[in-house]
């Protein structure tokens, strides 16, 4: 059968294959290169070896910002896997409503990052001119208001997870740890959360990388004010790309690193799924 | 299967052999004075070449596409204007220069702006252009390169309200002095309930309007600190006269229709529109701002020098300068760059680009074909230095970075909010060590 | 039910009504501010339109004549639907081929799409944006061939996860009646994975729908502008922000997802849920 298949090779792999090295291999290989090279626009790149990472690991601000979107990234994640979580318990009751309630709580998971940031952009600073304050004045306000926006948006999604995971636990089981006495926490803690565990993982690593990678949301909320303070990763890496000259060539060994830094947590990933697979 | 791998293979290796190639250009654009930089005839058969021009100036935008649009139905000349966002001009020079339809014509705001493109910008001193200009002083060298013309010199003060200002029961012959205009805002203030308006429209740090302040009022800290001591650019900043720039900021804030805590939203429509609605008397802009502002009826407008309170301000008159230098890009195909050069001459010697230059754009233009400006703000500052006032040079091209004003910007908005010492010490961070940091990041 | 679960059920139903009430404030306030004048947006956000500053629908002219806002609309528009079907089509083949062929090219195909998924946008914003000049395909419908090459990664790994679990001899009794293979993906694969179709269609809607840094940096935005890029320049452009065509273009952004979402509303939930266990 492959031989006959084999013929027709161009119809099935040529379109998508060179769509592929056009959109992601040529301009990835040329990325490593360049963050090798000092430039302003490419036609004017010299090789330079390693001295765009050394400029990047010493930038206090890339540190920084390293830091906060670790933070960024451990909060969310423990705010929307919990209420996530609560909310997938809740209506997966029998209750009225339900549908709608899920239908609601999704909804804000479709609009783009651009839309959210300045729909919350007008509530925050609307909240917090009233105590005379401002988005822009803090990179505490910056980072709850970071943290409230995903939050708002990714909380339907996790949810949705959830549900298909507790949808997926088996009435047998229920009706077992009903027999056994278990309820409330006791049957949560022993028969709910060990059934649940590759829906918490897919969600536990979602928000985490979701967070790592956020970057429109970070762009229309807050900009980075005050002082670049509430930059997370992504935009900290566009602002020195494309902010500085002469800082072009460090912004994409920065983004470098920003990749190394994704893959590994992807491998982490991989390795917690592989492991939780083997103990099934 | 080989033959798809093969295939596949040829397609990096043409992907691979145009990265290569674009590498491979580097030394030529490095140095090939002779073929691109020897000034095509200027008369040449212009009709293939484009105009692409990047313009820096957003208030302008309008008149600059009308511009294009005449200058095309004209000659057949395609013109191209793309205005950057505010305070996005570097971000989208950057990458409009990296394409291959890159601007023709961008500009740079001095010598620290030339520092970073002086590698694509075309020799300019045998153009006809070059020709026009009313004097020397306003080319951009770069050793003994030409690289930029600047096209328009421009004054900013502290744009009032005549009427407004009578009301309160002052005149313009009371502000001489940091201190008079203190005791007026302040007094305004006190009476703001009575008469109905507020001293100083907000001092907006919205990205959109901060540089009026990050940018042009902290101008005249670092005047007169060079004047002082007798340099025009400096690799480290003492801030000798912040103490002034906090005086003149905490004046601007503690006296406007916004409570200073919510300065950081408001922007720079907002300061316009409460000044052209007599919400406020003061506002801080410059003669490009007359269209803007120019519905509250000319007669009403007056500008004032900002004074900080330095010693001398006696003869001190408004902030005249120019951060606005065209450049033309070196690298654009030689039709294009006759085209480019073409397009500027017409503008600056024809009666339609000159008038719309001066007129529409209510510029003042260093070129010889200059007219009587219609914009009564340029007036207003022609007449200061008639009087023999001493207009405050332009030094904040010698800014080291983008970064160090967004720095200072930041560090003013929260003081804004929270006026206590520890957060100037912020300010004064930001400009003083900021500087220098920055200043070593540009060069090193 | 028992009178207690009722009464429990009904506390339930309360609490979660208020939960969605609060849950949808965000976009009510953006909707009530899309009415008032500009000036007034920022100095009381949370206050009605009342006489003075109720300005009709002045914002949402000012939004769609000085931005082109529908224009933007129709452009996102195009280039999310040709994507969306041309990412589908050539993605199905692509996975399907390389999970039926086995060799070292369908292979090593597989895990560079995998490895693309993990790849931050920023890695390749700037290169990207030069090959995509050079080879001049800033244009909406270049960007559909760059959004085919990007969104490769996700969409192959999730059909090459669906056609392991076809079974092949159906497929081979097809290409045993003489039917060809292009034929046969046709009236034989491509049924079978409609499911998936809808899945990752609906994931890479979702995505090209609301993407911005992408377009903004490879398309030519001195004449195409998508919704998100519009936006944007709203809040940065020029020194002036007009708050109030903001507040309208942020409704009219956000009332096509809705449109869109309530009317597919189970699929995409489904979609969304079988991505993510994938993915």
């Amino acid at each position: 059968m492959e031989k006959v298949i084999k013929r027709y090779a161009p119809f099935f792999v040529i379109p998508t294959f060179a769509a592929f090295i056009v959109g992601f291999i040529v301009p990835f290989l040329m990325g490593l290169w360049l963050s090798l090279c000092k430039f302003t626009t490419v036609k004017d790149a010299v090789f330079v070896g390693f001295s765009n990472f050394q400029k990047a690991v010493f930038d206090p601000i890339f540190l920084h910002a390293f830091w906060y979107t670790a933070l960024f990234a451990l909060v969310s994640f423990l705010v929307i896997n919990t209420l996530a979580f609560a909310i997938a318990m809740a209506l997966t009751q029998k209750m009225r409503g339900t549908n709608i309630f899920r239908t609601v709580f999704f909804m804000p998971n479709l609009i783009g990052g651009i839309v959210l940031g300045y729909i919350w952009q007008l509530i925050f600073n609307g909240i917090l001119a009233r105590s005379g304050a401002a988005l822009a004045l803090s990179e505490k306000y910056g980072f709850w208001g970071l943290v409230i926006m995903v939050s708002w948006q990714q909380i339907g999604y996790m949810m949705i997870i959830y549900i298909a995971g507790l949808q997926a636990i088996p009435d047998e089981l229920n009706e077992a740890a009903a027999i056994d006495g278990a309820t409330g926490w006791k049957k949560l803690r022993n028969v709910t959360i060990p059934m649940m565990m590759p829906a918490i993982t897919i969600c536990t690593f979602l928000t985490v990388v979701n967070s790592f990678k956020l970057f429109d949301q970070n762009l229309s909320l807050t900009a980075g004010e005050p002082a670049q303070m509430s930059e997370l990763l992504a935009l900290n890496i566009y602002n020195t790309f494309y902010g500085r000259v002469g800082w072009e060539g460090v912004g994409q060994a920065k983004a470098v690193l920003f990749f190394v830094l994704v893959v590994g947590i992807g491998l982490i990933q991989l390795r917690v799924t592989r492991s939780k697979e083997v103990q099934q | 299967m080989k033959k798809l791998l093969s295939l596949t293979l040829a397609v990096l290796m043409v992907f691979t052999l145009f990265a290569g190639c674009t590498k491979t250009d580097t030394p030529d654009t490095g140095d090939e004075p002779n073929e691109n930089t020897a000034p095509p005839a200027d008369t040449g058969d212009t009709a293939s070449g484009k105009v692409y021009y990047l313009n820096f100036k957003p208030e302008q935008d309008g008149d600059w596409q009308e511009l294009a649009r005449t200058y095309t139905d004209e000659t057949g000349v395609e013109v191209t204007v793309l205005t950057a966002a505010s305070g996005q001009y570097e971000t989208t020079l950057k990458s409009e220069m990296s394409k291959t339809n890159a601007p023709t014509l961008f500009q740079v705001n001095g010598p620290v702006g030339l520092a970073s493109w002086n590698n694509y910008c075309y020799d300019l001193k045998d153009s006809k252009l070059a020709g026009e200009l009313a004097s020397d002083e306003f080319a951009l060298m770069d050793g003994d390169t030409m690289a930029g013309i600047a096209y328009v010199i421009e004054s900013y003060g502290i744009i009032y309200n005549k009427e407004l200002l009578a009301e309160a029961g002052y005149s313009e012959d009371d502000i001489k002095s940091f201190d008079d205009l203190k005791n007026i805002a302040e007094d305004i203030t006190a009476r703001s309930d009575e008469l109905g308006f507020s001293a100083f429209a907000s001092a907006g740090m919205d990205g959109s309007s901060d540089w009026r302040f990050k940018t042009h009022l902290a101008n005249l800290p670092i005047y007169y600190e060079y004047k002082a001591d007798g340099i025009d650019t400096t690799a480290e900043i003492k801030g000798s006269f912040l103490d002034n720039y906090r005086a003149i900021w905490d004046l601007y804030i503690n006296n406007s229709t916004t409570a200073s805590g919510l300065l950081s939203t408001k922007t720079g429509d907002d300061a316009t529109a409460e000044f052209v609605t007599g919400q406020a008397v003061f506002y801080q802009n410059g003669t490009w701002a007359f269209n803007d502002v120019s519905e509250l009826g000319e007669d009403k407008l007056g500008m004032l020098p900002i004074y900080i309170g330095a010693d001398g301000e006696e003869n001190q008159g408004l902030c005249t300068g120019t951060e606005n230098y065209w450049c033309v890009n070196k690298d654009a195909a030689p039709e294009d760059i006759q085209a480019t050069l073409d397009f500027l001459y017409w503008c600056v010697t024809s009666e339609t680009g000159v008038k719309a230059m001066c007129e529409t754009m209510g510029f003042v233009i260093p070129f010889k074909a200059n007219l009587e400006s219609t914009n009564p703000l340029v007036n207003i500052a022609n007449d200061y230095v008639a009087k023999g006032y001493t207009p405050v040079s332009w030094n904040f091209p010698t800014m080291p970075s983008e970064q160090w004003k967004n720095g200072v910007g930041s560090a003013l908005t929260g003081y804004a909010a929270d006026q206590s010492d520890d957060n100037w010490a912020k300010v004064v961070t930001a400009f003083v060590d900021g500087w220098a940091s920055e200043y070593e990041a540009a060069n090193s | 039910m028992s009178r207690k679960k009722k009464i429990k059920s009904g506390l339930g139903t309360g609490f979660f009504t208020f939960l969605s009430l609060v849950y949808v404030v965000p976009i009510v306030v953006v909707l009530f501010n899309s009415f008032k004048k500009k000036t007034f947006i920022n100095i009381e956000p949370f206050k009605l339109p009342r006489e003075e500053t109720f300005v009709g629908l002045e914002n949402y002219a000012n939004s769609i004549s000085h931005y082109d806002f529908l224009k933007a609309v129709g452009w996102t528009l195009f280039i999310t639907v040709g994507s969306v079907a041309v990412i589908l089509l050539c993605t199905s083949m692509f996975a399907w081929y390389i999970t039926r062929v086995r060799s070292g090219f369908t292979k090593t195909a597989y895990l560079l799409c995998v490895f693309s998924m993990v790849v931050p946008f920023q890695m390749v914003m700037f290169t990207l944006s030069l090959v995509t000049d050079r080879l001049g395909l800033g244009t909406p419908w270049g960007l559909i061939i760059i959004y085919l090459g990007f969104g490769a990664g996700l969409a192959v790994f999730m059909f090459c996860g669906f056609v392991k679990s076809i079974p092949v001899e159906i497929e081979e009794a097809a290409l045993i009646d003489g039917c060809s293979p292009l034929r046969m993906f046709f009236s034989v694969v491509l049924p079978i994975m409609k499911p998936t179709y809808i899945s990752v269609g609906i994931l890479e809607t979702m995505w090209i729908w609301n993407d911005f840094l992408l377009p903004y940096l490879t398309l030519d935005t001195n004449k195409y502008k998508t919704i998100s890029i519009v936006i944007q320049y709203m809040k940065g452009s020029y020194g002036r922000v007009d708050m109030g065509a903001i507040m309208a273009a942020l409704i009219m952004a956000v009332i096509p997802v809705i449109v869109f979402y309530l009317s597919l509303q189970k699929h995409i939930i489904k979609g969304v849920a079988a991505g993510a266990v994938k993915g």
